[in-house]
């Protein structure tokens, strides 16, 4: 695995292809095609296909994750059928959403109705381009990735809500409007809740946090800014008990209850990417990402792609926990979201800051060893 | 009066959060060897395996042997026992049995028996309840998905293939009430015209001579035959045919003085 990273595999198959491409090609055009900009343009081309299809397929295969857990805890099995243990279910649903024709209303807003799911998908997806997934599978060193991330992922609640204006239909309004209004009462927990981290940390570079964690992960201090972190993720991901917008029992469906088709796909696979994606954070900022506790051992930390391995493992884990909430949990009332998010969550997150500054002025911790010095 | 708080707030973390958690993890390590879920096509009801072992919401065992055997399903008709009697026909709520011919010994005087039709009927169960001889039961068979419609009418002989499969069949039966009503006989009217004990399914009715009276001067009797019919009500099924067929309408529905 030294050395060997997602990108170098990537610049080696592009170099490879338009070696061979340019080898059947007249000379000034075989030059130009193998020139430095062009193998590294379409080394991130590559790269990123790369990374686009891993998401999806783990999207899916989160929703069938979700679909058979869901099935236990409702006493049944989820899906069956298709494929082995209905593992290709979501498969033959997208095929179905992707035949469908997409239906308009005529009094809705056609730029905002089109433009709504596709910026909604776009920008969640954008977000597996700043995630680090593994050592060497990030796309760059960015120190303020964390922070990227954030604001990315806090982009959601805009094109909701035109997409819901745009829909000209009062159930989408008011998810629209449920969903700008929900916004604020979590992000600022988060933001708070990730300032305990940064402060242990000593960064906003997603893969220096995770290094910080190799000889402790942050959940334990930093309990409460987890628990703040992963209802207010609850919230941001639109999943119940904070999936007000949606609340299919008053609302319809909520913001895309206009929406069918593959429209309808977009909205649903961007939600499921969020889901992903707010799973990745808990584990790279909680969990300590794709590394492992030094007790465990060598052999399990040390296999081609172990990283990886574990971050999935971690992944999936905190997703089930965000089934598990999903069906244990009734959906709360706006002003209870409201209360919970001002009220409790805030001074939580404060408190976890304070905590937060006390682990690093100690630096110690017993059972726990010691806090690198702040900055890596 | 001061509001009483709502026993389950979901912002309150013991009762609104960490309760509700542990009830669904209680439930789902419950159901993660096996949940209630019967996998219907590739797994049935009738297999041995199920035999009270699995368990409905409110803990009552369902499974063959069970509450299994009565529930109501295709009905099993014996031909051979069938009386024709009318009585299912006529106690249907959904008028979907229909009494039709079916190929029998006699061909001048052709057995009907009752034609069913699925589409209409709603399993009550109560022309099996209503079947004097037992022989239209319902069974346990449940799998009855047709491509036409026409395949949902069965008929007496699909119905009697039912019945030759043995299938377990639903126990229920009405007792007769004690103080039932018998046929009674309006003997001024009767002509002894023989139509009742003709048409009896059960051959419960017999005639029998009634003394010819002598006629006073001046009086003229009644241009009929000397006979009256007498009901053995301990064979009798309360059909009813009898009634329906009575040319002179002199035979009704009473208690015996």
């Amino acid at each position: 695995m030294t050395g060997a990273t997602l990108y170098s595999v990537s610049a080696a198959l592009s170099a490879l292809l338009l070696g061979a491409v340019a080898s059947i090609l007249p000379a000034p055009v075989s030059g130009w095609l193998t020139s430095a900009d062009v193998v590294t343009g379409l080394a991130v081309l590559i790269f990123s296909a790369i990374l686009l299809v891993a998401s999806m397929i783990n999207t899916i295969m989160l929703i069938w994750f979700e679909r058979k857990m869901l099935g236990r805890f409702m006493d049944r099995r989820g899906a069956m059928h298709v494929g082995y243990a209905g593992l290709l279910q979501n498969f033959a649903d997208g095929l179905k959403l992707f035949r469908k024709n997409t239906f308009r209303p005529q009094e809705a807003d056609s730029l905002g109705f089109y433009a709504g799911p596709t910026a909604y998908m776009v920008t969640s997806m954008i977000l597996f381009g700043v995630l680090p997934i593994s050592t060497g599978w990030s796309s760059g060193a960015l120190p303020l990735s964390l922070l990227l991330a954030l604001a990315i992922f806090s982009f959601a609640p805009l094109f909701i809500f035109v997409s819901a204006w745009s829909s000209n239909n009062k159930y989408s309004l008011i998810g629209g409007m449920r969903s700008a209004a929900q916004m604020i009462a979590y992000e600022v927990p988060i933001l708070l809740a990730v300032v305990a981290v940064v402060i242990v940390s000593g960064s906003f570079d997603l893969n220096v946090i995770v290094n910080e964690q190799q000889n402790y992960w942050f959940w334990f201090p930093l309990l409460l800014a987890l628990i703040v972190f992963v209802a207010g993720m609850l919230a941001e991901m639109e999943r119940i008990p904070f999936d007000l917008p949606e609340a299919e029992a008053e609302l319809v469906e909520g913001w895309n209850t206009e929406y069918g088709g593959m429209l309808f796909a977009f909205f649903m696979l961007a939600d499921y990417v969020r889901a992903l994606i707010g799973s990745i954070l808990v584990v790279l900022l909680f969990l300590g990402g794709w590394t492992m506790p030094s007790w465990v051992p060598a052999a399990a930390t040390s296999f081609p792609l172990a990283g990886i391995f574990w971050f999935m493992i971690k992944t999936y884990a905190v997703f089930g926990l965000f089934v598990w909430i999903r069906a244990s949990l009734p959906r709360v009332r706006t002003d209870q979201l409201l209360r919970v998010g001002w009220n409790r969550m805030i001074p939580l997150a404060l408190l976890s800051i304070v905590l937060a500054a006390v682990l690093v002025t100690v630096r110690c911790l017993p059972f726990l060893g010691c806090v690198p010095p702040v900055g890596g | 009066m001061a509001a009483s708080a709502p026993k389950e707030n979901p912002t309150n973390p013991l009762s609104g959060v960490v309760r509700p958690l542990a009830t669904a993890a209680r439930q789902f390590t419950k159901s993660l060897i096996r949940p209630s879920t019967i996998v219907y096509p590739y797994e049935r009801l009738e297999d041995p395996k199920f035999r009270g072992k699995v368990a409905v919401a409110s803990g009552r065992p369902i499974g063959v042997g069970d509450v299994w055997d009565n529930y109501r399903g295709v009905h099993a008709l014996n031909i051979a026992t069938c009386i024709s009697c009318n009585l299912c026909a006529f106690s249907c709520p959904d008028i979907c049995i229909e009494m039709v011919s079916v190929a029998g010994d006699d061909p001048k005087h052709p057995k009907k028996c009752p034609q069913i039709d699925y589409g209409k009927c709603s399993y009550c169960g109560f022309c099996s309840d209503a079947c004097p001889e037992g022989c239209l039961t319902m069974t346990t068979r449940y799998e009855l998905a047709v491509t036409k419609r026409a395949e949902m009418v069965y008929s007496p002989e699909r119905l009697h293939e039912v019945f030759q499969r043995k299938l377990p069949m639903n126990p229920i039966r009405l007792e007769r009430p004690a103080n039932e009503d018998a046929i009674l006989l309006d003997a001024p009217l009767c002509i002894g015209c023989n139509a009742c004990a003709r048409d009896c399914p059960t051959k419960c009715i017999t005639m029998l001579d009634v003394p010819k009276p002598t006629a006073r001067p001046g009086e003229k009797l009644p241009r009929r035959i000397w006979k009256e019919p007498v009901v053995n009500d301990s064979d009798c099924v309360r059909c009813g045919t009898c009634i329906s067929v009575c040319p002179k309408e002199c035979l009704f529905w009473g208690t015996h003085k």
